[in-house]
């Protein structure tokens, strides 16, 4: 039997009270009344315990939603955690093999498995879905996970939670499930969780076709879901670099704990070629910061939301300094021919390539031209493109859009203060079609030809 | 109350009061929630494993309180950020924890799906038929005449009927326990409490997901005293939403997930790296007349084959040490129609990887021919299949037309799958681009588990050759 008279009492701070009478219908003793004064800390109405009659039987704690309400005495301390620590990742050697020979987007996904990725989340789109195909089929030999999920929505929130448990994962999509998983994209930046997404861009805009097109560089410099939000955007030009970047990726994703885009265009996912393995590849860490789920990392918070404007306002310095960090030291560029250029292709992707045929051409043409290729779409690598405006007459932006890389260029000059006097001229190309080498030939004669005369 | 923050640090600092009181109004139904959930991670001895997600809603400052591993998700998403957390820590203890907007509305296809996929971790539900946040609005779960600010007459058909979560949850094949719970009496909130702690123990021992709906109280926008709400959940609520557990645990538990594996001989077996050298058979880059950066294109319906051998055509120059690289045509115009392939081969470094001007087409059918025939440059070679296209092509000047009935040779051969290899034999036939033992290399090395069918494409290789070799001589 239970003594009932040694059964703790239930305490109130009446501050803590904020008077809502639940714990008055739960007594069955009529131990608790409704109060009659106001609170002169709350402006509240605790309620009032004649206790005489309490047998101690926490009915009326249990009616209590404020979990420190009524309550009784708790000498328990706190459980204490142990400090969360870094584990650090691992860098394991590769044997040198022979250049293996693979789709863009297979080079990609073997990418992301020699950075560590062993948690795979996607919803199918052409024409990036074979990335998330070899990973359906490469995944679970590794005891890793592979989930389709219900749509891009749901990825890139499965992504913020594995990527906030502190593990390296990613998506494969394409501009329709990208615009998709812009919500979570900026909740990933705004928390600050790491993750990798892989867009094979294709024609638009709505559901346009499945052709390449380089037409989400806007979105993935400049808009990148609500606020003020900003992420390093890598731009392969061939299987190897789709390879390379990607594990590149994962590891600048941890350092800035930010994602990582890489935008590469429909022909450079299908697109097969020979690749090189790395020298080495990664086995992850766990970051001290991480929410896994056990006591090291129990005081840990995955979280963007600050409601006090202070609050949110030093949240953002914080966030424009790391930013500023990227745009220092993350800046990358491929030049080909630069050195003597006096006109300057600017392209990225496989456009890029198409241009760097065009500059041979031009060359055996009597044409010095260079190309300036972007590997970072953001930060654009204005410092390697800065020498060469001394020499530099012309610009011609070879895309697949509208001039989005284009614009990218043009603020990079402005923000640098440099460039002014430049012409800006461009070939382009939309629709889910890419410049071919001859139509850029034909377009830098004709620039070439108008600068001559005018 | 350990599993309560001694002071609610993260509650606008703690400034004052703030430090030891919720957000929550007089009488709110979560409050109870949180405690019930606090009380059972203590009494299971889960505290340190567990994982809230909170979401967009009144309860969004769950992280405020909870003293567990915390994450805050976007409107709706709770159960798959709880997905991603509990592939990435399978011992973690992974709580959803959401409201009837959250959950209900915005984040339906989320929760449908969550539940479907069955993996196991807690989903707590706490219904309050209103939205509390954004100020007393329609909720997917409000009753019918229900007056809310966004149905200030009152609900009515046009606005839908209430959703009953526990009830579609527990008829989908995913989930393990499924059970609704109130607050508005002592014993409802016993019960409550229960179903709370079975439904962790049920992601403890590993046995599924669970689902627990809480009909609780909003006060504040029924516009009632906490007493009259409790009152009105137990009236009004309770027979839409009827009580009582919907789904009891009959699975099997899933067994312990393993960890995943970092060895790179076990990566790089799987994905076919090998430090066994290639032969080459070529003694520099082929003296074609195409230069040194050859385009080519193969074209034909889906099914002839291009892809097939143009990769095969890949394989075989990169083999070699050159630079290489295919493009398909994919998607809808892979699946039936046109197929064709982009092929590009250089001695260092491919650039242009497309070949809308090709040096060499081969061409399976008449459209193909018809379409990218005007296309091949001046010098170049047309290979087309005499089988299907009967009359010759008119094609560019100085482009050389080679009719190789590639159909009747690969029925000749038996295998009718082979048409595409004997055109890949005519092509080196034509323009002398790769010796015959560097394609038999290719072939042997993507046969894989079929090297049985390596002497019928060592003899289509042979056939096609032949075929080209002798149009040319004539």
């Amino acid at each position: 039997m239970v003594d009932v008279s040694k059964r703790p009492r239930p305490e109130l701070e009446p501050e803590y009270c904020k008077g809502c009478n639940r714990c008055v219908e739960a007594c069955a003793h009529g131990c608790i009344v409704p109060g009659q004064e106001i609170n002169s800390l709350t402006g509240l109405v605790p309620v009032s315990l004649h206790l005489d009659d309490c047998n101690g039987c926490a009915l009326c704690i249990d009616a209590c939603p404020e979990p420190y309400g009524l309550r009784v005495e708790d000498d328990a301390p706190a459980r204490l955690r142990p400090q969360p620590i870094d584990v650090p990742s691992v860098r394991l050697p590769l044997p040198e093999g022979k250049p293996l020979i693979l789709k863009g987007a297979h080079a990609s996904a073997i990418g992301a498995l020699l950075a560590g990725c062993r948690h795979f989340f996607g919803y199918p789109i052409t024409p990036s879905t074979e990335g998330a195909e070899l990973m359906a089929r490469l995944l679970p030999q590794l005891d890793g996970h592979f989930v389709q999920a219900v749509s891009e929505v749901a990825t890139v929130n499965m992504m913020y939670g594995c990527g906030g448990a502190g593990l390296p994962c990613m998506t494969f999509t394409s501009s329709p499930g990208f615009s998709l998983m812009l919500e979570g994209v900026s909740y990933m930046i705004g928390a600050e969780v790491p993750g990798v997404i892989v867009n094979v861009m294709r024609g638009g805009p709505g559901l346009g076709n499945i052709g390449p097109e380089q037409s989400d560089i806007k979105l993935m410099c400049r808009g990148l879901g609500h606020g003020a939000t900003h992420a390093i955007v890598l731009a392969p030009a061939t299987p190897q670099e789709m390879l390379d970047f990607t594990q590149l990726a994962f590891a600048l994703a941890f350092e800035y704990r930010n994602p990582v885009m890489i935008a590469a265009d429909g022909y450079l996912g299908q697109m097969t070629g020979k690749v090189t393995l790395p020298p080495s590849m990664v086995r992850p860490g766990l970051p001290a910061w991480a929410v896994y789920g056990d006591a090291a990392h129990r005081g840990n918070l995955i979280n963007s939301i600050h409601l006090a404007e202070a609050d949110l306002e030093a949240h953002n310095r914080h966030l424009q300094a790391k930013y500023l960090r990227m745009i220092k030291a993350e800046q990358r560029a491929d030049l080909y021919r630069c050195d003597d250029a006096d006109v300057l292709l600017v392209a990225c992707n496989t456009p890029a390539r198409m241009a760097k045929g065009a500059v041979r051409a031009l060359r055996e043409g009597g044409i010095a031209a260079g190309l300036f290729r972007p590997q970072t779409l953001w930060p654009f690598p204005v410092k390697a493109l800065k020498p060469l405006l001394e020499q530099v007459r012309q610009i011609v932006v070879v895309e697949a859009s509208d001039g989005q890389l284009e614009d990218e260029l043009r603020l990079a000059l402005s923000h640098a203060g440099v460039g002014e006097g430049i012409e800006i001229r461009h070939v382009r190309r939309m629709g889910g079609v890419l410049p071919s080498q001859r139509e850029i030939v034909d377009g830098v004669r004709a620039a070439v030809k108008r600068r001559a005369t005018a | 109350m350990s599993t309560f923050y001694e002071r609610f640090e993260r509650h606008d600092h703690a400034v004052g009061l703030k430090a030891r009181t919720t957000h929550y109004c007089p009488g709110c139904g979560h409050g109870l929630v949180h405690k019930l959930i606090g009380d059972a991670l203590e009494e299971l001895g889960l505290q340190d494993r567990a994982v809230a997600v909170s979401p967009v809603g009144c309860s969004v400052f769950l992280h405020y309180y909870l003293d567990v591993g915390n994450t805050q998700a976007a409107h709706g998403r709770a159960p798959v950020v709880g997905i991603g957390h509990k592939l990435a820590n399978p011992d973690a203890i992974v709580i959803s924890y959401q409201g009837d907007g959250d959950l209900a509305s915005i984040g339906l296809a989320e929760i449908i799906h969550a539940a479907q996929l069955g993996l196991p971790f807690t989903v707590i539900f706490v219904n309050n038929a209103i939205y509390g946040m954004t100020g007393g609005q329609l909720a997917p779960t409000s009753l019918l005449g229900q007056r809310t600010a966004t149905s200030p007459n009152g609900r009515n058909r046009h606005m839908g009927s209430p959703l009953r979560m526990a009830e579609m949850m527990a008829q989908i094949d995913g989930t393990a326990y499924v059970e609704r719970v109130a607050l508005f009496d002592a014993k409802q909130r016993v019960r409550a409490g229960k179903a709370i702690r079975k439904a962790l123990k049920v992601q403890a021992d590993r046995i599924g997901f669970a689902f627990v709906e809480v009909l609780a109280e909003c006060p504040t926008h029924l516009g009632l005293t906490p007493i009259e709400t409790e009152k009105w959940v137990a009236e009004k609520m309770v027979p839409v939403f009827p009580l009582g557990v919907k789904k009891e645990p009959t699975a099997e538990p899933y067994p312990a997930w393993p960890t995943p594996s970092h060895d790179p001989g076990e990566l790089l077996r799987l994905i076919g790296a090998t430090a066994a050298p290639v032969p080459r058979f070529c003694a520099g880059f082929p003296s074609t007349g195409f230069g040194d950066d050859i385009a080519i294109k193969l074209a034909g319906a889906g099914g002839d084959g291009a892809q097939t051998a143009a990769l095969l055509l890949t394989k075989a120059a990169i083999n070699e040490g050159f630079d290489a690289t295919h493009i398909p045509s994919y998607g809808p115009e892979s699946r039936g129609g046109t197929s064709y392939a982009d092929v590009r081969i250089a001695e260092t470094e491919v650039l242009s990887p497309a070949a809308p001007h090709p040096h060499a087409l081969v061409a399976f059918n008449a459209p193909s021919l018809a379409r990218f025939g005007p296309e091949v440059l001046a010098g170049g070679v047309v290979i087309y299949d005499s089988t299907v296209v009967s009359t010759a092509p008119t094609l560019p000047a100085g482009v050389r037309a080679i009719p190789v009935p590639c159909t009747a040779i690969a029925h000749e051969l038996g295998q009718k799958m082979v048409k595409n290899v004997v055109a890949l034999g005519a092509l080196m036939g034509a323009t002398r681009l790769f010796p015959p033992e560097t394609l038999v290399a290719a072939v042997h090395q993507s046969l894989g588990s079929k090297p049985q069918l390596l002497g019928l494409n060592e003899e289509a290789l042979a056939r096609g050759r032949r075929a080209a070799e002798c149009d040319g001589a004539g």
